[in-house]
C-alpha cells in the first residue's frame, strides 16, 4: 500500500516536471532568440554601433557599408499608413456587427471577417502583385496624381511615375490584412457592454450613434487600444504580402508612389544572398531591431492592459 | 467513547495570509449518525468541513493547528492523503459528473483503488447505483454520458460514485442547494437510510433540512463553534442566546 | 424651433455615422470576395492533374508540376505538428493546472501572448543561426523546427484557456475520491477540454500551413522531390513566392494553382474549427 502511494506521488511529481519544462521552453526560446540574434549581430554592432547604424541611410553591399535608416523608415511608414486606413474601417465593421447586423447574418458576417484574417499573407502577396498592383498603377494612382499633385505641399506625396509597386499599394494591402484583427477583438469587447447601460442611455433619448459613441466605445477603450497594438505588431513584422509589392529599394521615399524597403522585405530578399560576414551580420542586426521593437510594443501593451484589468 | 468515528480537538485553520477561518473547535462526530453544521454564510462551516478530507492541501499558504482523530491517529498529519480521501468521501454543492459515461463515473474511484476485474466492477457499480436509488433510472443507459442526466440524477450519481469506494465517512457540502424540492427530498431520504453504513457530516444553510435529517447539530458563528447538541434539543431548547436568535430567524 | 434643429442635427449625425459603419462592413466583404474570387478564378483555370503528378520541369519547359512541393509541404508541416503540438499541450497544462496560482505561470502565459506576435521571419533567422549555420546546410528539419516554434505558443495558450473552462469543482470531486493530480488531469480534465484543444490545434495548423517567411532560410527550396528531411525541402509557399517572382508565364500559372490549393486547405480548416466550436457550444 505504502509503495503504491509513493509511486503515485513520484508519477505526479514527474508529470508536473514534464509540463513545467514544456511551459518553461517558451521562456527559454524567447531568451535564446534574443541571445543568438545579438551574437550574430556583433560584427555589425562593432562596425557601426547603435546610433550610427540606426541613423545611417547607407545600404551598400559592395562597399560593405550598412545602415538601418531606410528600412526602418519604410517599415514605420507602411505600418502607420496601414493603421490609419485600417482603424476607422475596423471600428466601423465592429459597430456594424454588434449594433446593426441582422441577427441571422451575424455568424455569417463574423465568419467572413475571420476568413479574411485566415488568408495567408503569401496569398495577399500573389493577389497584390498580379491583380491589385496593376489596377493601382493603371487606374487609381494616375487619378490620384491628377487630383492631388497640383496642390502645394501635399502634391509632393503624389509625384513620380505611378507603377503600382510602391508604398501606397503596400499600405492598402497591409491595412486589409490587419483590419479583421482589430475588428474581431473590438467586436468581442463591444459585446461585453452591459445591456442595462445601453438601455438606460436609450432611455434618456440618445440616438443609436450616441449610445455607441458615449457608452459602447468608452466601455471598450482598452480593448480597442489592445487590438490596435496587436495589429501594429502584425504590420511591423509582415513579410510576404509586402515583399511582392514594395520593390525593395533602399532609399528614403518622399512620395506615396515610390518603391521602398522594410526590414522584413530586406531579410526575405537578401538573407540567402549575403556573401560576407558583415553583410549577414547587418541583416541579423536588422532582425534584432525588429524583434526589439515588436517585443517592446507588445510588452508595454500587455502590462498596460494587465494594470487596467486589475483596477 | 466507541460511538464516535472522528474527534476534533482544538482545531484551528488559517488561509493564505493568516486569515483565521476556523477557531479552536472541538467536536465529536458520532458513528452511524448524521451531524449537521449550520450557521450564517461565511461562518466557516464549509472551511471546517473541508479540513476532514484535507481539501485545503490543494491550495498554497494554508495552515492547520490541533488535531482530528480518525483511525487512531491525527488525520491532519497523515502523509497518504489520497488513501485518506478514499476513506472519507465528499459530495459537493453543484453536481460534479466527470466527462465520461455513467458507468465510468462510478467505476472511476474503484479503478483508482486498483480494481480492474470487470465482473467485480460491474457488480460494485450496480450496488452503488442501487444504494443511491439511481439504478432503475440509469440501468439502461450506463454507457451514455453522465452529462445527459438531470441535475437531481447527477447529484445521486455523484453520491453513488462516492459510495462505490465504501468510505467510512461522507461529507456533504450543501448538497441540495442547487436542486428542486423533489430531488432534494430524495437525497434527504437517502442520507437517512445511508447512515446505517456510513457516518455523515453535512453543511447546510437550511435549518429545516438540518432538523429533518440530522441526529446531532453544530452551530457555527464567525469561525467558532457556538453550540453542539442533539438535534431535537438544539431546535427546541438552545442553550446559547446566539443559537436561539439564529434558529428563530432573528439574524443571518 | 431651435430645439427642433438640434434634434434634426443629431438625427443626421446618427444616419451619417451608421451609414459609414455599413460602408466599412461592405468594404470588408468587398475585399474578401475580391481576393477569394481572384484566387478561385485563377486557380480553377490553371489547376491540372499534372500539377499533382509531375515534378518540376527545367525552367522554360512545359509539363512541369509541383508534386515535390506538395510532398515537401506535407513533410515539413507534419514534423512541425509532431514537435509543436505535444509541447504546446503540456506547457498549457502546466499554466492551467500546476502553475495556476504561481507567478511563473502567469508570466509565461503573458510571454506566450507576446511570442505569438513575434514576426515569423525573425523566427526564421533564429533557426538559421542555431540550426542551419552549425550544420552547414538548409534542411527540412530546420523548416519544421521554425514552424514548431511558431506553433507552440498558439497551442499552449488555447490549451490553457480550454483547460480553464473545465469547472474547478470537477477536479475537487476527483481529488475527494483520492485521485492524484496527474490522473485528474490525464483522465478527467483532458476529456473535458478535448474538443476545445482539438479545435485549437486545427487553427494552429491552419496558421503554419500558410507560413512562408520562416521557411525561406530554413527548409529553403528544392526543385527535386525528396523525402530526406535532412536535405533542403521544397514547400508550396516558398515555391509560390519563387515562381511568382520568376519570369515565366507557366511559373505564374502554377503559383496561382498552388495558391488556390493552400487557400482552400486553410480556409477549410478554419471553417471546420468554427463549426466545431459552434456545435460544442450548442450542446
Amino acid at each position: 500500500m505504502a509503495s503504491t502511494i509513493k509511486r503515485e506521488q513520484n508519477l505526479d511529481k514527474l508529470f508536473s516536471i514534464i509540463t513545467f519544462s514544456a511551459a518553461f521552453l517558451v521562456l527559454a526560446i524567447i531568451v535564446s532568440i534574443f541571445i543568438s540574434l545579438f551574437r550574430e549581430s556583433l560584427t555589425a554592432i562593432d562596425a557601426f554601433g547603435f546610433f550610427g547604424f540606426v541613423s545611417s541611410t547607407a545600404w551598400d553591399p559592395v562597399r560593405e557599408n550598412f545602415g538601418a535608416a531606410t528600412t526602418l523608415y519604410g517599415t514605420l511608414i507602411t505600418t502607420l499608413l496601414a493603421l490609419a486606413m485600417a482603424v476607422p474601417v475596423a471600428l466601423g465593421i465592429a459597430v456594424f456587427i454588434t449594433e446593426l447586423c441582422p441577427k441571422v447574418l451575424k455568424p455569417i458576417f463574423g465568419t467572413a471577417i475571420e476568413l479574411l484574417a485566415a488568408i495567408p499573407s503569401i496569398i495577399y502577396g500573389m493577389w497584390g502583385l498580379f491583380t491589385f498592383a496593376p489596377l493601382m498603377g493603371e487606374y487609381v494612382e494616375p487619378l490620384l496624381q491628377r487630383v492631388f499633385e497640383p496642390i502645394p505641399i501635399i502634391g509632393q506625396l503624389f509625384t513620380g511615375v505611378p507603377l503600382g509597386i510602391d508604398i501606397l499599394t503596400t499600405s492598402i494591402i497591409l491595412s486589409i490584412m490587419i483590419t479583421p484583427f482589430i475588428s474581431s477583438i473590438v467586436h468581442d469587447t463591444f459585446a461585453l457592454t452591459p445591456v442595462q447601460l445601453k438601455e438606460s442611455a436609450y432611455g434618456i433619448g440618445a440616438t443609436r450613434w450616441e449610445v455607441i459613441k458615449d457608452v459602447v466605445v468608452p466601455h471598450a477603450k482598452t480593448g480597442i487600444f489592445g487590438s490596435i497594438i496587436i495589429a501594429m505588431g502584425r504590420a511591423l513584422g509582415e513579410t510576404m504580402a509586402v515583399a511582392f509589392v514594395l520593390g525593395n529599394k533602399h532609399e528614403i521615399a518622399t512620395s506615396l508612389f515610390d518603391a521602398s524597403a522594410t526590414i522584413t522585405v530586406t531579410l526575405a530578399n537578401e538573407f540567402t544572398e549575403a556573401d560576407t560576414d558583415l553583410y549577414l551580420s547587418s541583416l541579423f542586426y536588422l532582425a534584432l531591431i525588429l524583434l526589439g521593437m515588436n517585443f517592446l510594443l507588445l510588452a508595454i501593451a500587455k502590462t498596460f492592459l494587465a494594470r487596467k484589468a486589475k483596477s | 467513547m466507541s460511538d464516535q468515528i472522528m474527534s476534533v480537538k482544538n482545531l484551528n485553520f488559517y488561509y493564505q495570509g493568516d486569515v483565521h477561518a476556523v477557531k479552536n473547535i472541538s467536536l465529536d462526530i458520532k458513528k452511524n449518525q448524521v451531524t449537521a453544521l449550520i450557521g450564517p454564510s461565511g461562518c466557516g462551516k464549509t472551511t471546517f468541513l473541508r479540513c476532514f478530507n484535507r481539501m485545503h492541501d490543494l491550495y498554497p499558504g494554508h495552515r492547520y493547528e490541533g488535531e482530528i482523530l480518525f483511525e487512531g491517529g491525527n488525520l491532519l498529519e497523515r502523509k497518504d492523503i489520497t488513501e485518506l480521501r478514499s476513506r472519507i468521501g465528499m459530495v459537493f454543492q453543484k453536481p460534479t459528473p466527470f466527462p465520461m459515461s455513467i458507468f465510468d463515473n462510478i467505476a472511476y474511484g474503484l479503478k483508482l483503488k486498483g480494481i480492474k476485474n470487470r465482473a467485480e466492477l460491474t457488480d460494485r457499480v450496480e450496488q452503488a447505483l442501487k444504494q443511491a436509488a439511481l439504478w432503475d433510472e440509469a440501468k439502461d443507459r450506463l454507457k451514455q454520458s453522465a452529462n445527459g442526466l438531470s441535475g437531481g440524477q447527477q447529484q445521486r450519481l455523484v453520491l453513488a460514485r462516492a459510495l462505490a469506494v465504501e468510505p467510512d465517512v461522507l461529507l456533504f457540502d450543501e448538497p441540495t442547494s442547487a436542486l428542486d424540492p423533489i430531488s432534494t427530498s430524495k437525497i434527504e431520504e437517502l442520507m437517512v437510510k445511508l447512515k446505517q453504513e456510513v457516518s455523515i457530516l453535512i453543511v447546510t444553510h437550511n435549518m429545516q433540512q438540518a432538523a429533518r435529517i440530522s441526529d446531532q447539530t453544530a452551530f457555527m458563528y464567525m469561525g467558532e463553534l457556538i453550540e453542539c447538541d442533539q438535534t431535537d434539543m438544539m431546535f427546541t431548547n438552545p442553550k446559547e442566546k446566539l443559537t436561539e436568535e439564529y434558529i428563530t430567524g432573528r439574524f443571518g | 424651433m431651435n430645439n427642433m434643429t438640434e434634434i434634426d442635427k443629431r438625427k443626421i449625425i446618427n444616419v451619417v455615422a451608421l451609414s459609414f459603419s455599413c460602408a466599412a462592413a461592405t468594404l470588408g466583404l468587398f475585399w474578401l470576395t475580391f481576393i477569394l474570387a481572384d484566387v478561385l478564378r485563377h486557380g480553377f483555370t490553371y489547376i491540372t492533374p499534372e500539377l499533382f503528378l509531375n515534378e518540376a520541369a527545367p525552367p522554360g519547359m512545359a509539363g512541369g508540376g509541383l508534386k515535390h512541393a506538395f510532398i515537401g509541404q506535407l513533410l515539413v508541416t507534419f514534423f512541425a505538428i509532431l514537435i509543436g503540438v505535444p509541447l504546446g499541450i503540456l506547457g498549457g497544462t502546466y499554466l492551467a493546472e500546476y502553475g495556476r496560482h504561481r507567478r511563473i505561470g502567469r508570466f509565461i502565459s503573458t510571454l506566450s501572448d507576446i511570442m505569438i506576435s513575434v514576426p515569423s521571419i525573425v523566427i526564421g533567422t533564429f533557426v538559421y543561426a542555431i540550426f542551419v549555420k552549425p550544420i552547414g546546410h538548409f534542411s527540412g528539419f530546420a523548416g519544421s523546427l521554425a514552424l514548431a516554434i511558431i506553433m507552440i505558443p498558439v497551442v499552449l495558450r488555447t490549451t490553457e484557456e480550454m483547460i480553464f473552462l473545465v469547472p474547478w469543482e470537477i477536479r475537487e470531486a476527483a481529488f475527494a475520491l483520492g485521485a492524484p493530480y496527474y490522473k485528474v488531469i490525464l483522465q478527467i480534465v483532458y476529456r473535458g477540454a478535448a474538443t476545445g484543444i482539438f479545435t485549437g490545434i486545427l487553427l494552429a495548423i491552419a496558421r503554419i500551413a500558410g507560413e512562408t517567411a520562416p521557411l525561406l532560410f530554413t527548409s529553403f527550396n528544392n526543385m527535386f522531390l525528396t523525402t530526406n528531411m535532412n536535405e533542403p525541402m521544397p514547400s508550396l509557399t516558398v515555391t509560390i513566392y519563387q515562381y511568382a517572382m520568376g519570369p515565366y508565364d507557366d511559373w505564374h500559372e502554377m503559383a496561382w494553382a498552388a495558391s488556390f490549393v493552400v487557400t482552400l486547405f486553410i480556409l477549410g480548416l478554419t471553417i471546420m474549427g468554427r463549426l466545431i466550436i459552434r456545435w460544442k457550444y450548442k450542446n
